[in-house]
């Protein structure tokens, strides 16, 4: 049996060692252990030798991506390799950080987001992951809903189970199940690919939305979901429970009651996305008609901006200054007495709104986090509202005449009106509206 | 009431683990105390299983055959919330078919297959130490047309030396799908894997992937069923690693096993 004793020793292929302190889970392929790796405490993974079907390519796959390191900080990569003993061998990655929920908790409701902001951050995180590792050539493979350790508040996001990822052109023989993989993997067409990837990731995300499955409607409710029929539901023939085209497929009342009550909340341009991202062409065509990573990450830098504490019951809610909308909670509707006019959308203002450049400047998603500008109320007038320059850069402003007024430095204050416009780099303009 | 006050847990498919247990005479004593107590102990294992398994949610049905066959979970199949198990007694003769006549009858959309989220094919468990007294044959082979038999996955355990394998094998359709379980210890590790290894894999969505070819979950669990036997011959015959459990086949006969171990 490979399971590892307390206290062995072992070494690495990195010429350090590592020492077993306490088993922390098991699963079908091996066994986690928190040990001690040079005097920090780290995990290791142990592979049972008799779950690795292409031992000896997915060690040297393993060894790979150690060397070429991990694409980003919120990945749990492998760091290091131990060297063979009792005829297995395992991996030091760091520890998962404490208060971090495990996605399919969320969806079983053991775990909850306090607030909207830290689902949608979850989303960016998730989305700004996925897109660091596709970038760096790697592919993930079998990316399902226990892949992600999400810590609640704030949405921040682990990426774990890293092992199986490798670079687009090896053939590791990996299989994920069938609920979360792209139909042509269903089917067997095809291997993993960054496409495949690619059709998971919207899986996932509309669960992280919608608390549901968007291919599971009333049209795949049979008594037994046999083996045959997965096949067909998520490989030959998908569909989209709000597909345009096709409403075969709709949420069932009674079972798919989240979907049903969340679908409708969210702006029309999220849903619209959503309706992009499984179409049947996206779905069972060329895997190029998938949304890409920087297109959920413009989405979701402006959904985090349409998000509102409602005046009347003082709960989360969506807004936009696009589209009418009532508050989700208390139905009343919220007007947007004032936002920034821009090329695709318009950004609701109001006391405490954050801006971040991406939302200005939509090709900005690398500096998703980088800000623009916060709206605050004075001190005395909290009717009188402010746009702080939080951009790096000097604003200049001019008056609804045309007139040049002062200049805005970073960290000052211009009062908010109605047909003012802003140059925040040379020859680039926002107006406010 | 804020978005998460909204929102339910993600509707779930059902996956039953069927427990079809010989209670005749001649599992008394240790056969059914190593049953009841290793299936008492898993349980608390399965719950996690299912409490953490966002495809679906595991419930249990039990059925015990002796003379006649009985379902301890006569409702229908119990969540794993609500499940305690009931010590089961053993005494009198072996029906199977009554056994197979009984779970052909609740697996059906009208009895115990009738969940609003569907299920996934059931997990059906057999575990037998005698040969039926009954005549099974019709009455299996009416079971093996029932489609919801058809799609389960189906393990048995023979349970020392005195079974019919090939009518354990006629009942899973694989000679693979059979385990011998040759004293206690065995019973015992065997009982732990089969339930819980076979509600893993009958509870996830089925697996893609794998450079196309499609393992089905019968194959699957069979193939961990063959890694299981391996594992239990490597450390049967491992003399130099003295392992409390196998002290009994140490020197090749079962007699006067020092860790208690039941001969068969």
């Amino acid at each position: 049996m490979a399971e590892l004793k307390i206290g062995t020793i072992l070494k690495t292929e990195l010429g350090n060692s590592v020492e077993v302190l306490q088993k922390l889970g098991e699963g079908g392929q091996g066994i986690v252990y928190k040990v001690s790796y040079g005097g920090e405490e780290k995990a290791l993974k142990w592979y049972f030798r008799k779950a690795l079907k292409n031992y000896d390519l997915f060690k040297s796959n393993l060894i790979n991506n150690i060397e070429k390191g991990s694409p980003a900080k919120n990945f749990l990569w492998p760091i290091d390799i131990t060297y063979e003993y009792d005829d297995s061998f395992g991996y030091v990655m760091d520890m998962r950080k404490s208060g971090y929920y495990e996605f399919s908790e969320y969806l079983l409701k053991n775990a909850v987001f306090p607030s909207i902001t830290a689902r949608i951050n979850a989303a960016i995180n998730i989305v700004a992951g996925f897109r660091d590792l596709h970038n760096k050539g790697y592919i993930y493979q079998d990316l399902n809903d226990g892949n992600f350790f999400i810590e609640p508040k704030t949405g921040d996001v682990q990426i774990c189970d890293n092992d199986n990822v490798t670079t687009a052109n090896k053939k590791l023989g990996i299989a994920g199940k069938c609920r979360y993989m792209a139909p042509e993997i269903v089917v067997g067409k095809a291997t993993p690919s960054t496409y495949s990837d690619r059709f998971s990731l919207a899986v996932i995300l509309f669960h992280l939305l919608f608390m549901g499955h968007p291919l599971e409607g009333k049209g795949t409710l049979p008594p037994c979901m046999t083996e045959e029929l997965e096949r067909k539901y998520y490989g030959e023939n998908p569909v989209f429970v709000y597909d345009p085209n096709d409403s075969s497929n709709r949420p069932a009342e009674g079972v798919h009651k989240n979907v049903i009550n969340l679908w409708k909340l969210y702006p029309q341009y999220v849903r619209d996305k959503f309706i992009e991202a499984f179409t049947k062409e996206a779905m069972i065509g060329e895997g190029n008609k998938r949304i890409i990573e920087k297109e959920w990450l413009k989405l979701f830098a402006r959904l985090r901006g349409d998000i509102m504490t409602c005046g009347w019951c003082k709960e989360e809610t969506f807004i936009s200054a696009d589209q009418e909308m009532n508050c989700i909670n208390c139905q009343r509707q919220i007007k947007i007495p004032i936002s920034i006019k821009n090329k695709d959308y318009n950004i609701p203002l109001f006391p405490g709104q954050r801006v971040y450049y991406a939302q200005i400047v939509h090709d900005m998603v690398n500096q998703i986090e980088k800000p623009f500008a916060k709206i605050i109320t004075a001190k005395n007038n909290p009717r009188a509202w402010g746009i702080r320059n939080m951009s790096g850069n000097k604003w200049y402003v001019y008056l609804p005449n045309g007139e040049k007024e002062i200049a805005k430095e970073n960290g000052e204050v211009l009062r908010l009106a109605k047909g003012l416009k802003i140059e925040y780099e040379n020859g680039k303009y926002i107006e406010i509206g | 009431m804020g978005l998460s006050d909204m929102i339910e847990p993600v509707p779930r498919k059902t996956m039953v683990l069927f427990f079809v247990i010989d209670t005749s005479g001649s599992m008394e004593g240790t056969k059914i105390g190593i049953v009841n107590s290793t299936i008492e102990e898993l349980i608390p294992d399965l719950k996690d299983l299912s409490g953490s398994n966002s495809d679906a949610e595991i419930k249990i049905a039990v059925l015990q055959f002796s003379t006649g066959a009985t379902w301890l979970t006569p409702s229908g199949p119990v969540d794993l919330e609500n499940f305690t198990w009931k010590y089961l007694e053993a005494f009198g003769v072996t029906d199977l078919g009554e056994a197979c006549e009984e779970l052909n009858k609740k697996l059906s959309t009208k009895a115990f297959m009738s969940e609003a989220t569907g299920s996934y094919a059931p997990a059906i468990f057999l575990m037998s130490d005698g040969m039926p007294t009954d005549d099974y044959k019709k009455e299996l082979t009416r079971l093996k047309d029932n489609n919801w038999f058809k799609k389960a996955i189906k393990v048995a355990i023979a349970i020392g030396d005195n079974v019919d394998r090939n009518i354990l094998e006629e009942f899973t359709g694989s000679n693979e799908s059979v385990l011998v379980a040759e004293n206690s210890a065995m019973l015992k590790k065997m009982v732990r894997f089969v339930s819980v290894r076979a509600s893993e894999v009958a509870s996830k969505s089925s697996s893609a992937g794998n450079d196309g070819g499609f393992p089905s979950k019968q194959k699957e669990f069979e193939q961990d069923i063959k890694d299981f036997k391996d594992e239990l011959e490597f450390d049967d015959s491992s003399a130099g690693s003295f392992d409390d459990s196998f002290d009994s086949s140490f020197d090749g006969s079962f007699d006067n096993p020092s860790d208690g171990s039941e001969v068969w």
